[in-house]
């Protein structure tokens, strides 16, 4: 359990009643839970303890749920690294589903290294009250399970209006089940820039996966949307400069660590701030810095071009009921290039906040595939994931 | 060569909102320190700020009353910069879309002429922190009191429209009462809800030229802010006359010194749009709703008084300088006392006493009810002003009514003409030579002699009687 879980949870579970009775839950400690460790994987907040339980834990467990533990984070959850043990609690079936933060696509890539069902809901959908981001406006709450009826029952719970997040869109959200769709009036659409960005073996399991669909009737095409590529680009500058700011609260004096040895209070906080993040947060945190003081032209563009990102996205939302792209294991981040390598294919989720839910593949060895809907259509990525969940089981892939 | 200034303020004032800023906590700074504090004002992981209505409403009151417009859209930004009384590396604030754009405040020149200055913006943002320094034995040490952290502020930014220190002296008088006119702060700038920054820079006059810029902070007092900004006109004058070039930088006035010091260089902290506060949009309609609880602004209210109650233009700003004083004054009226009785004792008698006593209007047992009832008696010569004037004194204490106070005192005055003539009759036996004086054509010796008698009656002879009795026995 330890090789899982940085902290098991003391009190014993029981006599829980609720929608969620007996479901037990792991949660990324950049979740809040009362008085539990909230290191999230970073020792800048070595010791601290959670002042309150986010909305989304007060939620699961009034519903029955049971919180088994926390897992081990990347570095306040930013990536997917060797240290981060998000998904295996699922993987080995120790819980029936696992909370995290998804803010360049680390809940789908936690899913895609297990091979599981990951789910990033809309930007807002489930309340940000109690989870430490670093990118307040791009992150949301994923959701891991082994099938996505669990995503859809854990969603139902956490997701709704919170009196204590005045950010949340109000927005009506609408119910579809995997029963309403039908494969010949769905419509399915590849990004053609996301295929190019395939090796050639990579193009080959995806395009596998396309037959797959194919084979469950439903149309698929390929659309183009040009400026695709710019959603990583767009992602590494705005997610590095809101990182930076949000880091700053982590300044290892009311928080972790002191720096030791200094003369006064002055030096005391200069040398403790930012002291204690690993190399790869603090290359991310300076990137963000560079542009917020030096580059603050670039940022502005930044900004506008994920302007114009999200309204080409509403576009080809009109024109499609769900995009699918292809999916990659995240590899080792040796390097702030090798972090953003491994969202070049799940950060246009986290730019546009649309929903994004990893389906894994059915094949063994396979990629998976990422199925992204409108702003606010989590229920339809949801329910094609059940369809497509239950023609496997029916052996039909 | 002659220079002329170019000043433009930027000035701080603390809403008296009931909580903070971004959550429930009292927005009580004075109180022992970190009891008013929470998650969200220490800033701790998973944080996440609402942003409080009733601060909204305030600071678009303030707004209001400075002639600014609402922007029907206005958003709140982390202005990025890190001190230990800002923890969390940014403070939130609105330097994109501020909630409020342009505005006037006019004022009186030096010279009589009215003058109108501009507002650039307003915005609203929170405060940081206060830093304590002390000493535990030998040992120095810093503490952080976070119950200022997130109060709730609106920065009023000037245009450079200012070229004197009266200008930027009058601006802060008029802008606090129109401030307190609407209700959202106290505006004391010795109590730190209102805090006034000046940009300072000199240009030869008659030219339009817009010179490096210089701020001046920690200027405690309007008259500190007038000082400052004379201090700065002239070194700066003084330097570029012998060829030195200004540099931007921020100075420190030295109330002790007189003098502006220099604090560090320049720094401009960078803006980036917070995603955790949605943006404020506030439609034409609620604006009217806010424009309907607007009061009568203190310029209004000092014409009507002039109108209504024949004042002089002096004493009507004086009254209406003060939101609780105009209404003050016109409950008294209200409730029978003559307009100029009314001003006359506010301004002379009342304010000054309760100054003395460190009170003010709100609190003070000298209502207008029972100030009317002692002004009745004065009118109806039951009483006369020195009287008058003792048992004001004696009405901040005890709620006892003013007709008690007299009678306890035996402040009634006499109005009897037997009672009074014997003692005319002796004071003038005893006042031979005022009498001749009188008698001569001196004048003065009528003031005298009434005195004299004033005296006999331990101050409760009516005088106008007294003048009278007087009068008749001197032509006899």
């Amino acid at each position: 359990m330890d090789s899982i879980f940085s902290y098991l949870n003391p009190d014993a579970p029981g006599g829980a009643t609720g929608p969620h009775a007996g479901m037990k839950i792991a949660v990324q400690p950049t979740i809040g839970i009362a008085g539990w460790p909230a290191r999230a994987g970073s020792e800048a907040l070595a010791g601290y303890l959670s002042a309150g339980s986010a909305t989304v834990i007060d939620r699961l467990t009034q519903g029955g749920a049971i919180l088994t533990g926390l897992t081990h984070a990347s570095e306040l959850g930013l990536g997917v690294d060797d240290t981060s043990t998000s998904g295996r609690a699922v993987e080995t079936k120790t819980v029936h589903a696992e909370l995290m933060l998804d803010m360049a696509g680390e809940a789908r890539l936690s899913a895609c290294r297990g091979n599981l069902w990951g789910f990033k809901p809309s930007w807002g959908r489930v309340s940000h009250t109690g989870i430490a981001g670093l990118i307040p406006s791009m992150e949301a709450c994923g959701i891991l399970a082994q099938d996505p009826a669990t995503i859809r029952s854990v969603l139902k719970t956490v997701a709704g209006a919170d009196d204590m997040d005045f950010s949340q869109p109000r927005l009506d959200y609408k119910e579809i089940s995997a029963d309403e769709i039908k494969p010949a009036q769905f419509t399915l659409s590849v990004i053609g820039e996301a295929a190019t960005l395939l090796s050639g073996d990579e193009r080959k399991e995806f395009d596998e996966e396309i037959t797959g669909l194919k084979r469950y009737g439903f149309n698929v095409r390929t659309v183009s949307w040009p400026d695709y590529n710019l959603c990583l680009t767009v992602h590494r500058i705005v997610g590095s400069v809101e990182a930076s700011s949000a880091a700053g609260r982590y300044d290892s004096v009311r928080f972790g660590r002191r720096a030791p040895g200094t003369k006064n209070w002055n030096e005391m906080y200069l040398q403790s701030r930012g002291a204690f993040f690993g190399t790869l947060l603090k290359s991310y945190l300076i990137q963000g810095a560079y542009f917020q003081f030096e580059r603050y032209d670039a940022y502005e563009n930044a900004c506008r071009i994920r302007a114009r990102l999200l309204k080409e996205a509403s576009r080809l939302f009109e024109q499609t009921d769900v995009l699918v792209f292809p999916s990659q294991k995240p590899a080792q981040p040796a390097s702030l290039d090798a972090l953003y390598e491994q969202f070049k294919l799940t950060a246009h989720a986290n730019v546009t906040g649309c929903p994004a839910l990893y389906m894994p593949s059915a094949c063994a060895g396979g990629q998976g595939l990422e199925f992204a809907a409108g702003y606010g259509a989590d229920e339809r990525v949801i329910a094609l994931g059940e369809y497509l969940h239950r023609q496997r089981a029916g052996g039909k892939l | 060569m002659e220079f002329e200034a170019v000043i433009g303020l930027e000035i701080h004032i603390e809403l008296n909102c009931a909580t903070k800023l971004f959550c429930d906590c009292p927005n009580n700074p004075g109180d022992d320190a970190n009891v008013n504090t929470c998650p969200v004002c220490l800033w701790f992981p998973g944080a996440w700020p609402r942003l409080s209505r009733a601060a909204l409403e305030k600071a678009a009151l303030v707004c209001l009353g400075l002639n600014s417009e609402i922007q029907p859209e206005s958003a709140f930004d982390q202005k990025i910069y890190y001190y230990p009384d800002q923890p969390k590396g940014y403070q939130l604030s609105q330097g994109h879309l501020p909630l409020a754009r342009g505005g006037w405040v006019e004022i009186t020149d030096e010279d009589g002429s009215i003058k109108r200055l501009r507002i650039h913006h307003i915005h609203m943002e929170e405060d940081v922190a206060r830093l304590v320094h002390e000493m535990d034995g030998a040992t120095p040490v810093s503490l952080v009191d976070f119950n200022r952290a997130g109060a709730p502020l609106v920065e009023i930014v000037t245009e450079p429209d200012f070229r004197t220190p009266h200008h930027a002296m009058e601006f802060l008088k008029i802008l606090r009462t129109q401030v307190r006119y609407v209700g959202s702060s106290e505006c004391s700038m010795e109590n730190g809800t209102m805090r006034a920054d000046a940009n300072i820079s000199i240009r030869p006059v008659g030219t339009n030229q817009m010179n490096t810029k210089v701020e001046v902070k920690n200027m405690n007092s309007v008259r500190h802010v007038g000082d400052a900004i004379a201090h700065e006109i002239s070194r700066q004058s003084a330097a570029v006359r012998v060829g030195e070039t200004i540099k931007e930088h921020t100075r420190l006035w030295d109330p002790d010194k007189k003098a502006t010091l220099p604090m560090r260089e320049k720094f401009e902290a960078p803006y980036i749009p917070d995603p955790s506060i949605p943006v404020i949009e506030i439609k034409p309609e609620e604006i009217a709703a806010l424009r309907s609880r607007l009061p009568e602004m203190p310029a209004t209210r000092a014409g009507r008084f002039v109108k209504e109650y024949g004042l002089s233009a002096e004493e009507a700003a004086y009254l209406s300088s003060e939101p609780e004083t105009a209404s003050y004054f016109e409950e008294l009226i209200r409730l029978g006392v003559a307009a100029r009785t009314a001003m006359h004792w506010v301004s002379t008698q009342l304010l000054p006493a309760l100054r003395q006593r460190n009170e003010g209007l709100a609190h003070t047992l000298v209502t207008p009810k029972r100030l009317s009832e002692l002004l009745a008696m004065l009118a109806k010569d039951e009483i006369n002003a020195a009287a008058a004037r003792d048992v004001l004194a004696h009405m901040f204490a005890s709620d006892v009514s003013p007709a008690d106070i007299v009678k306890a005192r035996g402040l009634g005055q006499v109005s009897d003409t037997g009672e009074l003539a014997a003692m005319v009759e002796r004071v003038l036996a005893e006042q031979a030579a005022a009498v001749a004086d009188f008698k001569s054509g001196q004048s003065k010796a009528m003031g005298f002699l009434i005195g004299q008698v004033m005296q006999a009656s331990a101050g409760k002879a009516n005088p106008k009687v007294i003048k009278e009795l007087i009068a008749q026995k001197l032509s006899m």
